[in-house]
Parts: C-alpha cells; sequence; structure tokens
C-alpha cells in the first residue's frame, strides 16, 4: 500500500516496470523522461555498477501538488532483467503499489515471458503482495517487429483480466498509455483505500492530468 | 519467505547524502569566492556546515550588549526555522543590524530536504547604520561599528540570490550524485543479503530432505534386517524336513520324489544363501558386525572355497583349481574372509560359461601382506562398470529379463568384509577373455576397522 502521511498531506506512490532482460523497460522510462514536463519529473537514475551488472535498474521520480493540498510522489522503477538479478528484482519490488509488465510481444519470447511472469507473481507473493489485487497492465511491446504474437496473453492466466496495451517503446509508442492505464488503476485502488476524491477533492482527471501535463505540447 | 525492508523505501537526511568534509571544502571556496558565509541545514534543522567570513568582527562588537546577543539570537532562529516553499525560490531574512540572509530551500524529488542560508551580507542600498544599533547601549562607538561594518560584503540583493542559485544547483548534483551513490552501494549489500538469505532457505530444505532419506535408510535396513531373520527361520525348517525326507526318515521314496525334493532342497538353499547375504548387508549398514580374530591358514580358506563351488562348477562343466602355496597365517575373522572369496569364487563360476576355468591362488604382497586371486575366463566386465562392481544393489545387467541372477550384494559384502581387516579388493577385467580379483590382507590384524558398505547414492536409492 502506498505509504500515506496524513499530516503532513504527502502521498508516496510506488510503480515497477518488471519484465525479462531486453523487453524494453528503461525504454518506457527514457521515453517518459523525454515526454513529461520537467517541472513533475526529476532526474532518471540509473544505477549500473559497469564491471558486473548486479544492480542494473532505473529510477525516476514524478511529483505534483493537487489543487486540494495534496503533496503527491510517483517513483517508478525498473528491476533488472537478467535471471541472475533475482533478489534485486524481489526487493526493488517491495512496497509496490503497480506493476506494468512489459513483455516482448514476439512469439519467439513467449517462454522466457512466461516464466519472468511466474517470477513476478513469486515475487510480490514474497512481499506480501497479493498479484490478483494489485494494479496490473501488460505492455505488448516491440510491435514494430516481425513474428508478433497474435494472442493478447492468454496463458499470463490471472483474473480479473489485466489490460494488454500495445507498444514500440522505443519510437516511445504506448509509453504514455501505458503508464496511463497503470496510473489509472492505482488512483482507483487508493481512491477507494485513502478516499481521494472525497477527503482530498483529488479526482482520477486531475491525478493524471498532473502527471501528464503540457506533455501533449511537447 | 519475508524480504527486510529496503533502502528504497526509506527516506535518506541530507547528511547521508554528502560527503561532508569535501562539501565543507567546496562552501569554503565558494564562500571564499564571493566574500559571503555560507550555512546549510538538514529539515531536521541540524547545521551541517557553517562557514563565516567577514562579519566577525561586526557581529562579535554587537553580542558584546545584552540587547544585541538576545536580537542577533533570534535572528539566528529565523534563518534556521523560517518557513520555507517547496520550491526553488529565495527568501529573506532581515537581521535587526541591517544586514540579510538569503535562503534556499534544498529540493531533492520535490521534497525540501534542507535549506541553503548565504550571509549575512549587507544589501548595497543600506546608507547608514540603522537606528537599531545606536539603540543597543549608549556605550557603543558607532564609528568602530561602521568599520567592522564595511569588513562585510556589500552587495545587491538581486546577486546574493543569483549566486545562491548557482549555488543551490551545485547542491542538487552534489545530492543526486550522492543518492545515487548511496543507492549503489547499499542495493548492493542488500542484494547479497536478499541471496545469501535465499541460499539459506534451501540449505534448510535440503538439510530437511537429507534427514529424512537418512531416516528412511535407517527403516529400510533395520527392516531388512528383521525380515531376513524371519524369513529364514520358516526355511530353515523346509530344508531340513526335506533333508530327513531324502534320507528316508518318512519312508521309502520314488525316484521322482527324490528328484523333487532335492530340488526343493538345492533352491531352498540357494534362497537361504540370498537371505543371509541380505541379512550380512544390513548388519554392516547398521554398523553391528564384529571381527572375531585368530590365526587363519589360507590354504585352508582357499581349499574351503573351491569346496564349496565345485559341484556346481561341474554340472555346468567348468574347472576350478586351486593352487596350495607356503604362506603364514594371517590374522583375521575366519568367518567372513571366508565369506568373501565363497562370493567372489561363486562370482567366477557364476559369470564363466561352460568350457571356463576358474582358478584360486595365493602369493605374498609385499613384507607384511598376502594376496588372494581369483581369476576366471567369464564374460568379463565393460569398463565402465568395473568401479561401480562393489555397489550395493549394482548389478551389470540390472533388467528382469537378465540371464545372471543374484541381488547384487555378494561383491559389497566382499569389500566391506575386506576392508574391515585394513585390507583391499582390486579388479581388472577384459570383456569377453575374463576377471581377475585381488584380496590383499595385512598378515598382522591391526585392531578394530570400521565397517562400512560405500553405497553410491543411486545404488541405495536403487
Amino acid at each position: 500500500m502506498a505509504q500515506f502521511n496524513e499530516q503532513s498531506g504527502e502521498l508516496a506512490v510506488k510503480i515497477v516496470y518488471y519484465g525479462p532482460a531486453l523487453s524494453g523497460k528503461t525504454t518506457n522510462l527514457q521515453a517518459l523522461y523525454q515526454k513529461m514536463d520537467p517541472k513533475v519529473r526529476g532526474r532518471l537514475m540509473t544505477l549500473d555498477t559497469k564491471d558486473d551488472r548486479t544492480l542494473f535498474f532505473d529510477m525516476m521520480p514524478v511529483f505534483f501538488k493537487t489543487a486540494g493540498g495534496l503533496k503527491v510522489k510517483i517513483k517508478l522503477y525498473t528491476v533488472p532483467g537478467q535471471v541472475m538479478h533475482e533478489s534485486t528484482r524481489r526487493i526493488v519490488l517491495q512496497g509496490s503499489d503497480a506493476v506494468a509488465f512489459v513483455a516482448d510481444s514476439r512469439k519467439s519470447e513467449a517462454a522466457p515471458t512466461l516464466a519472468y511472469w511466474k517470477d513476478m507473481v513469486r515475487n510480490l507473493e514474497a512481499n506480501g503482495l497479493d498479484p490478483r489485487a494489485l494494479p496490473l497492465v501488460i505492455q505488448k511491446n516491440k510491435m514494430d517487429l516481425d513474428g508478433i504474437r497474435d494472442d493478447e496473453f492468454a496463458d499470463l492466466a490471472r483474473s480479473p483480466k489485466v489490460p494488454v496495451i500495445p507498444a514500440k517503446a522505443i519510437q516511445g509508442e504506448g509509453v504514455l498509455e501505458t503508464l496511463g492505464a497503470l496510473l489509472s488503476l492505482c488512483y482507483r485502488d487508493l481512491d477507494q483505500a485513502l478516499g481521494l476524491a472525497k477527503r482530498f477533492s483529488l479526482s482520477e482527471k486531475e491525478f493524471l492530468g498532473s502527471v501528464f501535463s503540457r506533455v501533449e505540447a511537447r | 519467505m519475508k524480504v527486510q525492508q529496503s533502502v528504497l523505501l526509506q527516506a535518506t537526511p541530507l547528511g547521508d547524502l554528502l560527503d561532508l568534509r569535501s562539501f565543507t571544502e567546496v562552501c569554503h571556496s565558494f564562500a571564499e569566492l564571493y566574500r559571503i558565509g555560507v550555512k546549510v541545514f538538514d529539515d531536521a534543522g541540524n547545521k551541517l556546515v557553517d562557514v563565516k567570513i567577514g562579519n566577525a568582527d561586526f557581529c562579535g562588537y554587537l553580542w558584546q550588549t545584552a540587547d544585541g546577543r538576545s536580537q542577533c539570537m533570534a535572528t539566528v532562529q529565523r534563518v534556521k526555522t523560517e518557513p520555507l516553499p517547496d520550491e526553488p525560490v529565495p527568501s529573506t531574512v532581515h537581521c535587526f543590524a541591517g544586514c540579510r540572509y538569503a535562503i534556499q530551500p534544498v529540493l531533492y524529488e520535490g521534497d525540501v530536504i534542507g535549506r541553503i542560508v548565504f550571509g549575512p551580507f549587507v544589501p548595497d542600498d543600506l546608507v547608514a547604520l540603522p537606528e537599531a544599533i545606536t539603540r543597543l547601549s549608549p556605550e557603543l562607538d558607532e564609528k568602530l561599528a561602521a568599520s567592522y561594518m564595511n569588513k562585510i560584503r556589500r552587495v545587491p540583493q538581486a546577486t546574493a540570490e543569483k549566486v545562491l542559485k548557482h549555488f543551490a544547483e551545485i547542491l542538487d548534483v552534489l545530492v543526486f550524485t550522492g543518492h545515487k551513490n548511496l543507492l549503489t552501494a547499499r542495493l548492493h549489500i542488500e542484494a547479497v543479503q536478499e541471496s545469501y538469505r535465499e541460499v539459506q532457505e534451501k540449505n534448510r530444505q535440503l538439510e530437511g530432505a537429507y534427514q529424512a532419506l537418512k531416516e528412511l535408510d535407517r527403516l529400510k535396513s533395520n527392516f531388512l534386517a528383521t525380515m531376513s531373520h524371519e524369513l529364514r527361520t520358516p526355511l530353515t525348517s523346509v530344508i531340513g524336513y526335506s533333508e530327513m525326507m531324502l534320507e528316508g526318515l518318512g519312508g521309502p521314496l520314488t525316484a521322482e520324489q527324490r528328484e523333487y525334493l532335492q530340488i526343493i532342497m538345492d533352491k531352498g538353499e540357494s534362497l537361504l544363501g540370498l537371505i543371509t547375504s541380505i541379512l550380512d548387508i544390513s548388519k554392516i549398514e547398521a554398523g553391528r558386525v564384529k571381527l572375531v580374530v585368530s590365526d587363519v591358514d589360507v590354504n585352508s580358506l582357499m581349499r574351503d572355497a573351491v569346496a564349496t563351488v565345485t559341484p556346481h562348477a561341474r554340472k555346468k562343466g567348468l574347472r576350478v583349481a586351486w593352487q596350495p602355496s607356503k604362506l603364514p597365517a594371517v590374522q583375521c575373522d575366519r568367518e567372513k574372509v571366508r565369506q568373501a572369496l565363497i562370493n567372489l569364487v561363486s562370482n567366477a563360476v557364476k559369470f564363466t560359461p561352460s568350457g571356463g576355468s576358474v582358478t584360486v591362488d595365493a602369493r605374498s604382497d609385499g613384507d607384511d601382506r598376502v594376496a588372494i586371486s581369483v581369476t576366471d575366463t567369464g564374460i568379463g566386465i565393460a569398463p565402465q562398470n568395473v568401479g561401480r562392481v562393489f555397489e550395493v544393489f549394482f548389478q551389470v545387467d540390472g533388467s528382469t529379463t537378465r540371464e545372471f541372477g543374484g541381488a547384487g550384494l555378494g561383491l559389497a559384502i566382499v569389500k566391506s568384509y575386506v576392508e574391515a581387516h585394513a585390507g583391499t579388493v582390486k579388479v581388472a577385467s577384459t570383456p569377453g577373455v575374463g576377471t581377475t580379483f585381488v584380496l590383499s590382507l595385512p598378515v598382522m590384524a591391526s585392531g578394530p576397522a570400521a565397517l562400512a558398505v560405500r553405497a553410491s547414492p543411486t545404488a541405495a536409492a536403487g
């Protein structure tokens, strides 16, 4: 659950981009960094330790104040995709409020995609998070390549149905849509738990609008 | 499985994001350059850096008066606690003595994590000493105070704010870099701890599985020992009564009846042999075998072993021979070594086709050992199996339709018994040509040795 400080009126939300190595998680964050208004986002921090890629993940903060006076801080993370970084993935996933599963949608990648999905479910559970209740979207990435699977990830079974969003992250397509869909689910979750609309007169429209302010103009 | 809370979820105070020693150096050089003092506080009001320049005489002079002291302290308090907006804009605190402080929040990821204080400086629009100073004390020398004030940098407010903004931008980079380094270092440790925890968990599971297997193995040995004993008792009666009938104790028999009885007895004997070896191996595995050592004549051992298999060998059309030797008596457990030798000779007979031969002989093996070898002209053992023939239950041909029977215990028993005497057993074989087993035993017993069956994991599982 998001960290919420009633006294200071601060809400901290954690969003994690999960997926196999080279599925485009960092590309997503880079595209968001490019597209978002510098006023609402911080620097994109990339932790890589050059010699060994033990810790290879990215982090970008997004922050804004609502008209109702609520201070919202959304932190976007990617997990290291390499198989060996299992423990780092688990650490990054800790306390997350929503997860975007970035999948390489080529047919040839179906097996690793399924394996990482299961890996994610396992790691969510290890962190005490319920994979069936957590806001989740699947990004059907790399649609610009050949050999794209024609299903909507039927093998990643889960109920209720997870939104699948097509994307070409490398061209910046579908990146905002993915974050938008995720934030929308996330807002509804938080609204139910904290009463964002009632108590802080923060609507879903304002919540998303603040994150994506001036995006169209850029 | 619970993951401990990560540094990613914790707020970090400004002091932990900076290397304070080198940051203080940066502040010093900045203060030198602009001739304005620099202070940096974290969001809890802790002073991280305090560089004073030019104001010591002026402030010290005013501090001498009680009123000046209290007003000065009030100014310092305001500088430290004046509420700041969470935006990168400067605020100003006026000192009662006409000086000013420019203050800007240190922002990181939208949060105020501290403040930078520039000052005191004298605004360039201040023309005379403020009245507040002259009111402090009648003894205050205004000229002296003015000369002290001249040592403080006189600068337009806008310039001071510009410098402050510049400094804040530098600090922002330092904080970002510091945060990145901190996360890298702490996450490295967290990742290692997490992996370690994971490995430990797996180790615990493996240890549990291992203990369960060990317990199963012990139960199996117990079961075998008990069952062998229970099977032997009725079997002894079957053999005994067959023998009595053959001897005519139950009345005259027809030739056909005698033949049948003989078969019952033979099969009974071979079943008894099999059960005995299971009992032996389970005793060995349970560590319940003790050696009874005496002086034993090697020739008698060989004679005995050959005599035991001769009837069977004759039936198969094999020649079994042994060479008497003039070796000294060997200190060993007669029954165990005899059994070992019989197992080897029976094996030789079993795996040698009709027309072949089995030879047993003995010789000295160095000064203090005796080697007894059993050589056959049998089917031999393939090289990849040579190393495994001593394993419990191992059979070169493990199929149910195999040509040669047996439980796969004979050689394991040989090895255990021989090693219990601190001896060795070796095998050399050429498929299709024949096999030689060599037992080597020390002439003098060297005290009790542990009896153990070296069962491979696969053999134990089978």
